[in-house]
């Protein structure tokens, strides 16, 4: 049985890892059509330095996703928090409405976000985009800030406050330096959540407000320019680097 | 004092969500209960109309291809990582860890692009077809894109890293003496996987599922790209009523079934959960 | 019907260290045999070893004569109760029992009357449907003790069975793990660290120290007539002296040169010459302490010391009294209580003597051993070095 179990195993990770290494080969593939092999060629990293419309959206994307994971983790912070000091009834609903977003698919948040912002006649544009990525983000901070807090011994907070400290010094000395990885994780995670985002931002987006996953699939739906090629594998490495560094943080944090 | 200080803290949070998420939801089940005329513009008054091309055939069939996709995407995933996480659980810790960060590393690359790498990988003229044809499996004019099989291959390939995160959670802390206890009286190490191992992180396997099939019931994207023409989802179509038919109405009426599609299997699993509680401490 | 075990030249090693060190030895068909160690120096690998769940590296191991070195767990005649019981968590307390029998593909009305036999034995009928955590820890013991036996191996495996429990319940289901014992009359191979368990119950005990074995015979032999150091400190508690052999006296004494010490005579049954490097073992129970000097008698030691502490058990008291450089412990039982008596105290200037058979002569123990029979500080802080036990498992 354990052999079944290694093959299953090994053939997953293939699996998982077939499509990108496909993608970052015919990345340097010469030919135009993406078919066969036609020889090794940097042409489309080249041509890609020379893309403004790209150059836009990443701006764009970075911009969103600089604020609204900043403003998400400190929304995810103090929800995190209270949910872990108080127990009433209110936090039973609040915990309801952060757990909610997590088990709907993304599409029924994206229409539901667009007819919001077309109620109240807010005009679609990158802030519009900003505000829907706080809003998906927040969930799971929140919960990765409150599983770690549940961590910290309660009698380390006890010994504090017997030695004299106040609510806000506890919170400042104790809980706040105990919480930083976390606090950082949490960041990289929505800032990266927000990169990726394509599907919510469809929905909220505003002409001349792309975002690099909206601009990505329009190239995608018409027609395979190899430029996504070369772009893609600079993607994947980029969010290589930042899982890599996501997780020493995260495992640093458990010992 | 006290009741101020949480309301102070719970306030930023609940308040955003409530205003971004709560009430956008009710605006589109509030919206599925009108009609729009061609432009657009949505009609005053109410009307149940939306709710009636709910049960032409074609809706019917949309609903059934979904549902179906969506479980068929859920159970191959599943199947993938039960064994999956039980493997990197067994394994020493370095290698675990190793073996957890390859999993994140594609996971958290992008969406689209690792969408799009399919595309490329099931090209007609291709890699894969080309060494598929080679080998004989397939022959020249099978083809791989645009129908529902590229469909399940890649909601599977996007979906399953999702189920294995909480059974690899699971499986981390399950007590693996209850093996040596399970050989110990005399059942094989095959046995001892089917009668001790599966039953126990049975919860886990519950909570996976769901962890696939809500994405997978909302898929656009994946059928948009690899799908083609007819292969349509609810999470497509839903798109094609507000951006292609400007029909808002319907749109929300979409949105109500997939909630629903959605919401069924997640009520049904928690109320599983809530009465099975002894059974299952720790290992949900 | 009562199985033997045999353990021929067994050898284990887990990366550097030695978990098992050529160790060889024999358990007796039916009997109760434990083997005792510190934590985590090897017995459970030797336990495991006998289960199945690793083997050896060198060596054979039999089960009533059959040799079983190469055998997986589930085809071998022996069953183990866990530390931490291992009960399936999603069957109840009924099919937990049932489990082996099922795997065995008995037939149900078979299988419905043993376990209700052993849940009789076990006295667990109202608690026949419960759940594993709807039931406390010994109940949970006495469950994985019927589900090994309700196979009935030819030997039960015991790992540290009793330790998870709080003192008094420990006490009892040692009883009861004695009484089961005598009713099954199975072989019971038993691991503990706890030297009073293996004493009170085991009929031989096996003494492991690093994975090899010190001395293996019953508990009255090991604490009587300790063959090392090592065996002398984990049993039970002793003094030791450093001295040197002087001259034979008769022809089983001898005389020892302790420092700061009148010369003291000692039984010599290991016919060490003069001149060697020795302990001196000397158990508080066999030290008789008071205030004026007893009197003279050819094999008795006698020595002068002052009180420098007293811990009074109700039972016993225990005087720390300084001698030389040394600070000895000496047990006094209070057998009736004499209004009148004196009873002594810190500071007192007392005498310590005991007869020569009662102490006996080893080899000196490894420096690593050191703490095992530490005396109470004299400083605070003064144990501190000795806090890690460096024994791997």
């Amino acid at each position: 049985m354990s052999r079944t179990v290694r093959w299953i195993s090994y053939s997953a990770f293939f699996f998982l890892y077939l499509p990108v290494i496909v993608l970052i080969i015919s990345s340097f593939n010469a030919s135009r059509f993406g078919g066969a092999w036609e020889g090794f060629s940097l042409t489309w990293y080249q041509r890609l330095f020379h893309e403004p419309t790209i150059w836009n959206a990443l701006t764009n994307s970075l911009i969103v996703a600089v604020y609204s994971s900043v403003l998400a983790t400190i929304l995810g912070l103090t929800s995190a928090l209270s949910l872990h000091k108080y127990r009433s009834y209110l936090q039973k609903i609040h915990l309801g409405i952060i757990l909610a977003p997590l088990v709907m698919p993304e599409i029924l948040m994206g229409i539901s976000l667009l007819f919001l912002f077309l109620a109240i006649s807010v005009k679609l544009s990158l802030f519009t985009v900003f505000l829907a990525h706080t809003t998906f983000c927040i969930s799971y901070i929140t919960l990765l800030i409150k599983t770690r807090l549940e961590s910290l011994e309660n009698s380390i907070v006890e010994a504090a406050r017997d030695l004299g400290a106040s609510s806000w010094q506890v919170f400042w000395k104790i809980t706040l330096p105990f919480l930083t990885p976390t606090l950082v994780a949490g960041w990289l995670l929505a800032f990266t959540l927000s990169l990726d985002d394509f599907v919510i931002t469809f929905f909220v987006v505003g002409p001349g407000a792309t975002t690099l996953p909206v601009y990505i699939y329009s190239m995608m739906k018409f027609g395979a320019p190899p430029l996504i090629n070369a772009l893609s594998t600079l993607i994947l490495l980029f969010t290589a680097i930042i899982t890599v560094i996501y997780y020493h943080i995260a495992e640093g944090d458990r010992s | 004092m006290r009741r101020i200080k949480e309301a102070m803290l719970t306030f930023p949070s609940f308040c955003w969500l409530f205003f971004f998420f709560i009430v956008p939801a009710c605006l589109v089940y509030i919206l599925a209960f009108k009609t729009a005329d061609y432009t657009g513009k949505i009609l005053p008054g109410w009307s149940l109309e939306t709710f009636y091309s709910l049960f032409d055939s074609r809706s019917i069939s949309l609903t059934i291809r979904t549902m179906w996709l969506s479980i068929l995407t859920t159970g191959i995933s599943i199947f993938i990582a039960v064994p999956l996480s039980y493997y990197m659980a067994s394994c020493k810790k370095e290698l675990q860890q190793k073996l957890l960060l390859s999993l994140m590393i594609p996971l958290w690359s992008s969406f689209l692009v690792r969408i799009f790498a399919w595309k490329v990988v099931l090209h007609p003229e291709g890699l894969v077809k080309t060494v598929l044809v080679f080998i004989g499996i397939i022959d020249e004019q099978t083809i791989l894109l645009y129908n529902d099989i590229a469909i399940v291959i890649v909601m599977v390939y996007s979906y399953f890293p999702f189920a294995v995160l909480p059974l690899y959670s699971t499986a981390s802390k399950f007590d693996f003496q209850l093996f040596e206890a399970a050989m110990d009286l005399g059942a094989t190490k095959r046995k001892s996987f089917f009668s001790i191992y599966l039953p126990v992180i049975f919860p886990s396997i519950l909570t996976a599922s769901l962890m696939v099939l809500i994405p997978a019931a909302g898929a656009y994207v994946i059928p948009e790209i690899v799908g083609g023409n007819g292969a349509e989802m609810l999470g497509n179509t839903i798109v094609r009523r507000v951006f292609l038919d400007n029909n808002l109405p319907e749109a929300s009426t979409l949105s109500l079934l997939l909630s629903v599609v959605v919401l069924i299997p997640a009520i049904v699993i928690a109320t599983w959960k809530a009465s099975h509680t002894s059974q299952i401490k720790g290992y949900s | 019907m009562a199985a033997s075990i045999h353990f021929e030249r067994v050898s284990k090693c887990f990366g550097s260290a030695m978990a098992a060190d050529n160790v060889s030895f024999q358990v007796t068909g039916g009997s109760f045999f434990s083997i005792l160690g510190p934590s985590g120096c090897g017995k459970t690998t030797l336990l495991r070893l006998v289960a199945g769940f690793d083997t050896p590296d060198q060596g054979r191991i039999f089960i009533d004569g059959q040799d079983v070195t190469h055998l997986p767990p589930h085809k071998r005649p022996v069953n183990t109760v866990f530390q931490n019981y291992a009960l399936f968590p999603h069957l109840t307390v009924r099919e937990n029992i049932a489990f082996g029998l099922r795997i065995a593909r008995k037939d149900s009305s078979h299988i419905v009357r043993e376990v209700d036999k052993m849940l009789e034995l076990i006295q667990m009928e109202a608690h026949a449907d419960k759940w594993p955590d709807q039931i406390s820890g010994g109940q949970k013991q006495r469950v994985a003790i019927a589900r090994a036996l309700v196979n009935k191996p030819k030997v039960l495996l015991l790992d540290e069975p009793i330790s998870a429990l709080d003192l008094k319940l420990r006490q009892k289901m040692l009883l009861e793990l004695d009484l089961i014992h005598d009713e099954v009359g199975i072989t019971f191979l038993y691991i503990t660290h706890d030297q009073t368990e293996a004493m009170a119950v085991s009929d031989q005990i096996a003494v492991l120290h690093r994975g090899k074995i010190e001395q293996v015979g019953r508990p009255c032999e090991l604490y009587e007539s300790p063959r090392s150091s090592f065996v002398a400190a984990f049993i039970g508690d002793t003094n030791f002296l450093d001295g040197t052999v002087d001259v034979s006296v008769e022809k089983d004494y001898s005389q020892l040169h302790i420092e700061d010490f009148p010369p003291v005579l000692c039984f010599n049954d290991k016919k060490l010459s003069p001149g060697e490097l020795v302990h001196l073992s000397l158990r508080p129970e066999k030290l008789r302490i008071s205030r004026e000097k007893p009197a003279d008698h050819p094999l008795h030691n006698a020595l002068k010391g002052v009180v420098e502490d007293v811990v009074y058990q109700g039972d016993h008291t225990k005087y720390w009294v300084r001698i030389g450089g040394y600070r000895l412990g000496v047990t006094q039982q209070h057998g009736r209580f004499l209004l009148d008596t004196q009873q002594i105290t810190w500071k007192d200037e007392v005498w310590v003597w005991w007869h020569a058979d009662d102490s006996y002569i080893l080899e000196r123990y490894d420096a690593s051993d050191e703490k095992l029979i530490e005396a109470p500080s004299e400083k605070v802080g003064e144990n501190e070095e000795n806090e890690e036990s460096k024994c791997e498992e």
